[in-house]
């Protein structure tokens, strides 16, 4: 009797993550009436459970309070969406699709919370770098680390521009996140990151010329 | 530009960290789900280029770890099992 038996599915069930099959999506999505507004409810759908993922994970997050992150997550949420739907011709088939949208919501969310976690904060943009004392296993660890963490700082001093050593200081000694900085300094992510890789380049040089560099990188701290 | 800033060990790893070969953040936004998604169905390992770029910038290493998180359950993985391999493939 089992073969005579026919599963119906409804043209819009859920299946697969409780949503469409992948390979429903993209038509789904670039349909038009009520297919289409049942396709964009149900990415939205999928775009919260992404913020909402994201959100949580950060420890940022937790000082914003529960309505501020369910703004975030609803506002990550609702730039997500409109960010898939504008590039759906982008979308290759590399990955799931569901795994390649979620990416628009974590970094959505993701660079809201940063931002809203540093908003009341000043940044001071210094340009010149301090040796303090740290946690050594060891006088003959204390001491390879302070010499390596003393050039380190006569690199950024001496091989980094201002600008350079001002945004490198920032995000790797102050940990000043990214996408903060990248607000506050009204520029981008990808235009920081070239900034700090640029820096670490020219650093490693100068460490390389005065013998603290190995090939895999500087010896004392990765011996 | 008035303060002074400190190098702990952590800082100066962070600083000479060697991130080539380059990978600008917007390449690695349009290769991290397909390079997750690889990573934790396979033993193929990442890409030298992601790898790199996922160690020095830790904005898009969060997120390549959340979305890690997020897929693993595809993979029969659990989510600290899943960010778990992605950083031992990144060498953070």
């Amino acid at each position: 009797m089992d073969s005579l038996m026919v599963e119906y599915r409804h043209p819009i069930d859920s299946r697969d993550d409780g949503l469409f099959l992948d390979a429903e999506w993209i038509p789904r999505l670039s349909a038009t009436g009520r297919a289409h507004e049942v396709a964009v409810r149900r990415l939205h759908e999928l775009m919260l459970r992404a913020a909402r993922h994201q959100v949580a994970r950060m420890p940022d997050a937790a000082g914003l309070g529960a309505a501020r992150r369910d703004e975030i997550v609803h506002s990550a949420a609702d730039a997500a969406t409109v960010s898939v739907l504008s590039r759906l011709s982008a979308f290759e088939g590399r990955s799931r699709f569901t795994t390649w949208a979620y990416k628009f919501a974590i970094l959505h969310a993701g660079v809201e919370v940063r931002r809203a976690a540093w908003r009341d904060r000043e940044i001071d943009l210094s340009d010149v770098p301090e040796q303090r004392d740290s946690d050594m296993s060891s006088p003959e660890t204390y001491a390879e680390v302070r010499e390596l963490a003393e050039a380190v700082r006569e690199g950024i001093a001496e091989a980094l521009t201002a600008h350079q050593r001002r945004v490198t200081i920032a995000l790797l000694v102050d940990e000043v996140p990214i996408d903060v900085l990248a607000e506050r300094l009204n520029t981008s992510r990808g235009a920081l990151y070239k900034t700090l890789h640029d820096s670490r380049q020219r650093l490693r040089a100068f460490l390389s010329e005065r013998g603290f560099m190995s090939a895999r990188g500087p010896k004392e701290v990765n011996p | 530009m008035t303060g002074h800033v400190s190098l702990s060990r952590e800082a100066v790893a962070r600083l000479t960290a060697n991130t080539e070969p380059w990978l600008s953040c917007d390449d690695c936004f349009d290769q991290v789900d397909a390079a997750v998604e690889a990573l934790l169905g396979s033993t193929v390992p990442l890409a030298e280029g992601f790898r790199a770029h996922l160690l020095g910038c830790a904005a898009c290493h969060e997120e390549a770890q959340s979305l890690a998180a997020l897929v693993a359950e595809h993979h029969d993985l659990t989510a600290a099992d899943a960010v778990a391999r992605l950083d031992a493939a990144v060498g953070a």
